[in-house]
């Protein structure tokens, strides 16, 4: 469905994306990840057409969105990070109003416009002013909007900011909703548990340049497998023993790192595999330290977003 | 199907309370002039001077709403782009796929359907010159029409304005000073003198008498021609003879020689003229706003959440 090649975008000195490949197949949700600044609405802005690359290419079903944009503007349907409504407007208008635009039929609007506004569990609402919204049930609106030319690539940038729980939820929902009627969605975020929870797969950004794609458990396992060790000793060992634990780990040479947490908690980094992990814990076994728990500590996405951006 | 950037901005404005306000202060200032010159003649009975003061109103009405139109249209027009642009509706726009020139023809429709509306609703106002016999329906139905495209004109260069600016202001802004370069500019000619082989004629008064029409417009300046105020004088003085009495002059200035030579060439065909050429540089600012609109729409914007 999409496909990005070497994409790049330069300001001036400043490069907003950096040589950005990625494809995202048929009928995913696709999660798209980074700081602020990392190149999300820089490479979605490219795809709807609203921005050119300084290189690289970028098609849509086989559609050049540089070359064949008009083409390209048909096939998506793009939600910015901000509203872009008209007051002086009903929801019903608004809707009808870009339905006009796309040189949608008479006869089919009407059935489009209540068909989205039922999806979006905005039918009550449909005779209200959109200035008379609340932000959750504008930014549903908008969503309506970008859906309104049954586009095949939906393009959401940050569509969950400044929403509160329970908005969040409702718009989880319908996005569940969009997957299962086979569209295929881009979507933006820069908190990766909120994405990681409805998502397929995730592409991970950093400063323009591609950090991982893959689906979420290829994304959780990776980053499993740099996840420190954590060796609890006994309650009230006493310092002496976790000095002891702290110069045997130093002698073993594939320990990288080793951290205290708290009185009696140890967190290792190390080089090596299952076997090196065993050797270390028969060296301590061997030398009496009260090891009461060896594991690899859990990772959770906030911390794999931290360390994958290098901000841990 | 009807444009929908024009049916839904001109919905859009037909609500606001402002529009309301709007046309009822354009009539109200088209009565008060009226009743300024004409109240002294209703109720008397039709003399001359009562004829003379009905021809005075009309050019008054005339030049009262040419000028109400070029001081109205860049404030209404301002909005027509940059608003979208402020409010981050026209990125939303040029990704469904509508045509630059769509949405410029659009927003241009919209303004100038507002001002046509206004212009309408001074015709009653502008009807009561009719009581005193001295003015007639179709001259009055053609002074609207040329009212009706200087409102055209005007909505192109706020359209324009507003394809370049980046907020409302600064469109407002550059809409004014348009019209007052266009305005400006073309008087130019007043200022310079005639070559020999018009003054030879002009500064003549016997070989002013001879000159034929066709002359005497190839004698006319074309920067002149461009010329909204130009051309309502020259349409006023071929309904009116609004000039008429400064023919008598002695003294013969460079106003006065181009005067004489608007009458000469007749009033009503200059106008006409001058609105073809006025119509064709309309047109061309809108083709100019369309042709810009999706380059400048394009570059980074100072953005509102």
């Amino acid at each position: 469905m999409l496909s990005l090649e070497k994409l790049t975008k330069k300001y001036g000195d400043f490069t907003a994306l950096n040589g950005l490949s990625l494809e995202i197949a048929d009928g995913q949700l696709h999660g798209f990840v980074g700081p602020n600044g990392a190149g999300k609405t820089t490479t979605m802005r490219i795809l709807a057409t609203l921005l050119k690359p300084t290189s690289g290419t970028a098609t849509i079903d086989g559609v050049d969105v540089v070359r064949n944009g008009t083409e390209a503007r048909r096939l998506i349907g793009y939600m910015p990070d901000f509203f872009g409504v008209y007051d002086s407007l009903k929801c019903w208008e608004y809707l009808d109003f870009y339905a006009r635009c796309y040189r949608i039929p008479s006869a089919d609007r009407k059935k489009m416009t209540e068909r989205l506004l039922d999806l979006v569990q905005l039918s009550e609402k449909k005779d209200a002013f959109v200035d008379s919204l609340s932000r959750g049930m504008k930014q549903r609106l908008c969503l309506a909007r970008s859906l309104i030319h049954d586009p095949k690539l939906l393009i959401l940038d940050e569509p969950a900011s400044g929403m509160d729980p329970r908005a969040r939820a409702e718009m989880k929902t319908i996005l569940r909703t969009l997957r299962e009627m086979g569209k295929t969605v881009l979507i933006s975020s820069h908190i990766l548990p909120e994405l990681s929870e409805m998502c397929d797969s995730l592409t991970i950004l950093d400063h323009g340049q591609l950090v991982f794609s893959g689906s979420v458990e290829a994304l959780s396992e990776k980053m499993n497998g740099n996840a420190p060790l954590e060796i609890r000793l006994q309650e009230g060992c006493g310092e002496a023993a976790v000095d002891t634990a702290v110069a045997c780990l130093k002698e073993l040479p594939f320990v990288k790192e080793i951290l205290q947490e708290g009185t009696c908690v140890l967190k290792v980094r190390t080089e090596g595999g299952e076997a090196e992990h065993m050797q270390m814990l028969r060296e301590m076994i061997s030398r009496n330290i009260p090891v009461c728990d060896f594991h690899r500590a859990p990772m959770n996405l906030e911390k794999v977003f931290m360390e994958v951006t290098g901000d841990a | 199907m009807l444009n929908p950037i024009l049916s839904f901005s001109a919905t859009r404005r037909m609500r606001s309370f402002k529009t309301l306000l709007i046309a009822a202060a354009y009539v109200v200032v088209m009565l008060a002039v009226t009743l300024l010159i004409m109240g002294r003649i209703f109720g008397n009975e039709a003399t001359f001077y009562s004829i003379r003061n009905s021809v005075t109103c009309y050019q008054a009405q005339m030049v009262t709403q040419f000028i109400l139109i070029l001081l109205i249209a860049p404030a209404m027009t301002s909005g027509a782009i940059a608003g979208e642009r402020e409010r981050q509706t026209l990125e939303l726009l040029l990704v469904t796929n509508t045509r630059s020139f769509r949405i410029v023809i659009g927003k241009a429709m919209e303004s100038f359907a507002m001002l046509a509306l206004l212009i309408v609703c001074g015709f009653p106002v502008m009807c009561l010159t009719m009581v005193a016999g001295a003015v007639t329906l179709p001259q009055i139905l053609i002074g609207e029409l040329f009212l009706l495209l200087i409102a055209f004109a005007s909505v192109s260069v706020g359209v324009f304005s507003s394809t370049l600016a980046r907020s409302t202001v600064a469109s407002g802004v550059i809409s004014y000073l348009i019209l007052l370069a266009i305005g400006g500019l073309t008087l130019i000619p007043l200022i310079m003198d005639f070559p020999v082989e018009v003054t030879s004629v002009v500064y003549d008064t016997s070989s002013l008498a001879a000159l034929a029409p066709g002359d005497a417009l190839k004698m006319i300046s074309p920067v002149l021609l461009c010329n909204p105020g130009y051309a309502l004088i020259a349409l006023l003085h071929g309904q009116t003879g609004m000039l008429t009495s400064t023919m008598e002059y002695r003294e013969i200035g460079r106003l006065l020689c181009e005067f004489r030579l608007m009458d000469k060439a007749g009033g009503e065909t200059l106008a006409l003229i001058s609105c073809g050429i006025i119509l064709v540089l309309a047109v061309l600012l809108l083709l100019a706003a369309g042709f810009l609109l999706r380059k400048n729409s394009l570059k980074p914007a100072k953005r509102t959440k």
